[in-house]
């Protein structure tokens, strides 16, 4: 094909137009995205928060409800309530935490240099029988780990308050509005479905928000008791810092299977290097594994309060904490298995719909 | 200054005309005016163009249409997807309510034959309704139940006046 100079120049200038305007396109496109990131990271913590807080207050809003009192007053009603008996705890709580929180900190090295201790000689014993793992050294990955993780302690602290006032803030005020306006911003969303879906969608989303928000609640109660449940058991013993372990099993049991057994890591650590090897920490080890997990868990808790089928599986629950660590940290890895069991009710919702619907033939023959 | 009285009356006067629309309605006639401003906010408005189809017969039915405009037409299907028309229905007429307690699938299909606003009320609001105001659910419960008794009495009532003949069979 022969082309003259002025075409060639022209069809130069237009693919360089055609580059030029993509890589702009992408740019500006890539720039969106990271100022849409950016600006909902703020946001994604308060929101998660207040969603959750939402589901567990909601039933309570609906009981009231049927005493007649409006649901904008009842939901008033509670945050009331939960201010007022914040404010009255409050200087109390803040001196207890606060002078908990520096005093472990305070303890924090002697713990870790305990912890790495006890890996240095379980790893001279096994690199004893098996040489082969001579290369790997844990002692050293664990020290690292906890220097960093002391250092972020000592940095974030000041920080997190920080945070903790921001979220004080915004997670009632989202929560109220979930509360009171749920439904409708529910039903001003599938109203934007065309006719012929509509009455599918609006029957499914109220499926899968009922069973979603009954899941979300149960495993919140199941965190809460469980966390209690350890508190009280530790408070019985010697052990320092029964309240935060507390919180910490009950906020790792959020996480199926791996959760609870990172909750007891802590426990066993300080009963280990502060009580030493005594009935005391055969106690807590009864109280983690026996009592707090298989019977009150397993036994108690999750047959009444978690529905069977938002059950994953331990690979699923793998991949999720992995793939919610990797995009938000140790949050992620907290809500990531939430999220993922959220999906798993709808898939099942939808295949329950279509599975009910499909059974009766009414398309060809009608009494008449 | 009589516009800005018009503008504010006539939304009252819409407003009150939806809950008197809706107290005509036999399944709705056991409410009274607070119930009714409650299932007002529970109403799913929706409008439709000529021709436009509101279900299939063999879709998952889960509630009722109450007709506010506009006129709609039953129909149903036979083996060759040959359309045989049941009846129209205007203004102020119902249909679908069977679903609305129990999921079922549509028994036939319902068009709209010119433009239509319909008021939807689905089982999953009535579900709601009744964890957060039973009474109100029993109200509307009760005027369901009347109406399908009534109808399954017409129904008898017809029956033994054309009796199914052996030879039909």
């Amino acid at each position: 094909m022969n082309m003259t100079r002025s075409q060639f120049l022209f069809f130069y200038l237009v693919m360089t137009a055609a580059l030029a305007s993509g890589l702009a396109i992408f740019s500006s496109a890539s720039t969106i995205a990271l100022a849409l990131r950016s600006a909902a990271a703020g946001i994604f913590v308060p929101l998660i928060l207040a969603l959750a807080t939402a589901f567990v207050l909601d039933p309570v809003v609906s009981r009231m409800e049927k005493y007649h009192i409006a649901r904008s007053r009842s939901t008033l009603a509670i945050f009331f309530f939960s201010v007022v008996l914040l404010w009255l705890s409050g200087s109390w709580l803040v001196t207890y935490t606060q002078q908990m929180w520096i005093s472990l900190v305070q303890d924090f090295p002697r713990y870790s240099s305990g912890l790495i201790k006890y890996i240095k000689e379980a790893q001279m014993s096994w690199q004893d029988q098996f040489p082969f793992l001579i290369q790997y050294d844990l002692t050293e990955r664990v020290r690292s780990w906890a220097e960093s993780f002391f250092s972020f302690l000592i940095v974030a602290t000041p920080k997190s308050a920080l945070k903790l006032g921001s979220l004080l803030i915004l997670v009632p005020l989202f929560a109220f509005f979930f509360i009171r306006d749920g439904a409708n911003i529910r039903r001003n969303l599938i109203a934007l479905a065309p006719n012929r879906y509509f009455e599918m969608a609006h029957d499914l989303s109220y499926l899968i928000s009922r069973q979603t928000s009954r899941f979300v609640r149960g495993r919140i109660i199941e965190a809460s008791i469980i966390g209690a449940c350890i508190t009280a058991g530790l408070s019985l013993t010697d052990i320092r810092y029964a309240p935060l372990l507390g919180l910490f099993a009950g906020i790792t049991n959020l996480i199926p299977y791996i959760g609870p057994l990172v909750g007891m890591i802590p426990g066993f650590t300080i009963a280990l290097i502060d009580l030493g090897f005594g009935a005391q920490f055969w106690w807590i080890v009864i109280l983690y594994v026996l009592i707090a997990q298989v019977i009150l868990d397993n036994f108690i808790l999750i047959p009444i309060l978690i529905s069977r089928y938002a059950n994953l599986h331990p690979l699923l629950v793998i991949v999720a904490i992995i793939m919610g660590g990797k995009i938000y940290g140790v949050l992620g890895m907290i809500i990531g298995v939430p999220i993922l069991s959220a999906c798993k009710i709808a898939f099942i919702q939808i295949r329950h719909y279509r599975r009910a619907f499909s059974l009766p033939d009414t398309g060809t023959e009608l009494p008449r | 200054m009589h516009n800005l009285w018009d503008r504010i009356l006539r939304s009252n006067k819409e407003e009150e005309s939806l809950s008197a629309f809706l107290q005509r309605i036999p399944v709705f006639s056991h409410l009274n005016n607070r119930d009714l401003q409650y299932i007002k906010t529970l109403i799913h408005t929706r409008t439709y163009d000529p021709g436009e189809i509101i279900f299939e017969q063999g879709d998952p039915g889960s509630g009722m249409y109450v007709i506010r405009s506009g006129h709609v037409t039953l129909f149903t299907r036979d083996a060759r997807n040959k359309r045989e028309d049941l009846s129209i229905l205007g203004p102020g007429d119902f249909f679908g309510e069977t679903t609305i307690a129990t999921p079922a699938a549509r028994v036939t299909s319902a068009s709209c034959n010119e433009n239509c606003e319909l008021l939807g009320l689905f089982r999953s609001d009535l579900f709601a309704v009744a964890e957060r105001r039973p009474e109100i659910a029993n109200r509307i419960l009760l005027g369901l139940t009347s109406v399908i008794s009534e109808r399954l009495q017409n129904a008898i009532l017809e029956l033994r006046r054309h009796p199914v003949s052996e030879e039909a069979d």
